[in-house]
């Protein structure tokens, strides 16, 4: 480690002298140099992403297996494991006859069983009267961006013989048990095919529970009356 | 002359001595794997915060440290994880028992050993999770840790 140390003990003569000088600078530059070249060992780890942008939504039943997405295990993956649900929902009402039209507001109800949030099993929305809605979207960086959720449709239900009632008929209130301050799913209606329902913010798992209602202000020909609705998250 | 040039040298000497010169580090390059790539993923904090930042990973390695120049002597070993992209990482482990566990961040270091040098080299399984902060991780990074010997 230091091989012109015990040269530096010994007593030299002038031109010597000089020689040993100069292997004290060099050592002492070559002990600064050993002290100061930490890179020379160090064992290194990549961190590298992986699947950095992720983006899960429901709509009414949606599905996680394994669990809930928390608790977070060990190695810092989640518990449950999002998946595909290809459940269609439904939200319905009947109006009895002698009501048809007179303008009283009919409340809807769901089929669908979601009531708990995959987030961590917290019962979240109360059944049939609302419909969970919810998900989330992760990246990486420091950005402000969001998900935004969309939802299409067409302008009527229609029934069987081809008569229409106007989805705009049909609108929402929103809130979850235990909420407080704006929702991200806020209340709206069907005022058009194509509506912004809500949005996801970056690195945020985002829910409501929706309560429809129907408004009940036209008199159409007795029947059923269907029409689907397509939600779609979308991330930049 | 000769003797104050001896003095300026001396000077010279001295002053180029570090006052840490009894921290070396400690030759590591028999650890496996010694260039690993760590996949980091999502964590969340608590239950319906509904937001987390944090990635984390976890990875094991075969420390492999060379201790023969210091045979016989006794001295405090470091890990030390230097300031480096992307910044603000955790990194906590456990081991096998030669060695202790711990946790490091950025820019600091964690003792792992402390007592007498008898054998040329020390080697542990070291279990290691990284936690970093996912707004930083815009790409991958390489984070080299390194070990450190303070003699007593």
């Amino acid at each position: 480690m230091s091989p012109g140390r015990r040269g530096l003990l010994e007593r030299l003569p002038g031109r010597d002298l000089r020689q040993r000088s100069v292997r004290t600078a060099s050592l002492a530059s070559g002990l600064l140099l050993a002290t100061a070249a930490p890179g020379s060992f160090a064992y290194d780890v990549t961190l590298t992403p992986a699947s950095p942008k992720m983006i899960y939504f429901q709509v009414g039943n949606g599905l996680f297996t394994g669990g809930n997405y928390t608790p977070i295990k060990g190695n810092g993956q989640p518990t449950g494991t999002p998946g595909v649900n290809t459940t269609i929902n439904k939200v319905t009402v009947s109006v009895a006859a002698n009501a048809v039209g007179n303008g009283t507001a009919q409340a809807m109800t769901t089929d669908s069983s979601a009531a708990n949030s995959y987030w961590d099993g917290y019962l979240f929305c109360n059944l049939p009267a609302e419909l969970y809605i919810g998900g989330f979207y992760r990246t990486t960086g420091a950005g402000t961006n969001t998900a935004t959720v969309t939802a299409t449709l067409p302008v009527s239900l229609t029934d069987a013989a081809g008569d229409t009632i106007p989805f705009s008929q049909i609108s929402w209130t929103t809130g979850g048990n235990g909420d407080a301050g704006a929702e991200p799913f806020p209340a709206g209606s069907f005022n058009a095919t194509t509506l912004s329902v809500g949005s996801i913010s970056q690195n945020h798992w985002a829910e409501s529970c929706w309560t429809f209602s129907y408004a009940n202000t036209v008199v159409p020909a007795a029947g059923t009356y269907t029409g689907r609705v397509t939600y779609t998250l979308s991330a930049p | 002359m000769r003797p104050l040039q001896l003095l300026a040298y001396s000077i010279i000497w001295l002053a180029s001595l570090p006052a840490d010169a009894r921290t070396v580090v400690i030759d590591d390059s028999g650890t496996l794997p010694y260039h690993a790539t760590l996949a980091m993923h999502w964590q969340e904090l608590s239950p319906r915060s509904r937001a987390s930042t944090l990635m984390v990973g976890t990875l094991e390695l075969r420390v492999h440290l060379a201790l023969a120049p210091w045979l016989h002597r006794r001295g405090h070993i470091y890990m030390v994880l230097p300031a480096q992209q992307p910044g603000a990482i955790t990194a906590t482990w456990t081991t096998n028992g030669r060695l202790l566990p711990g946790q490091v961040s950025t820019g600091g270091r964690a003792l792992v050993y402390a007592g007498p040098i008898t054998a040329p080299f020390i080697e542990d399984m070291v279990h290691l999770t990284v936690i970093v902060d996912g707004r930083r991780m815009v790409q991958s990074y390489p984070v080299n840790f390194r070990f450190e010997m303070e003699e007593d």
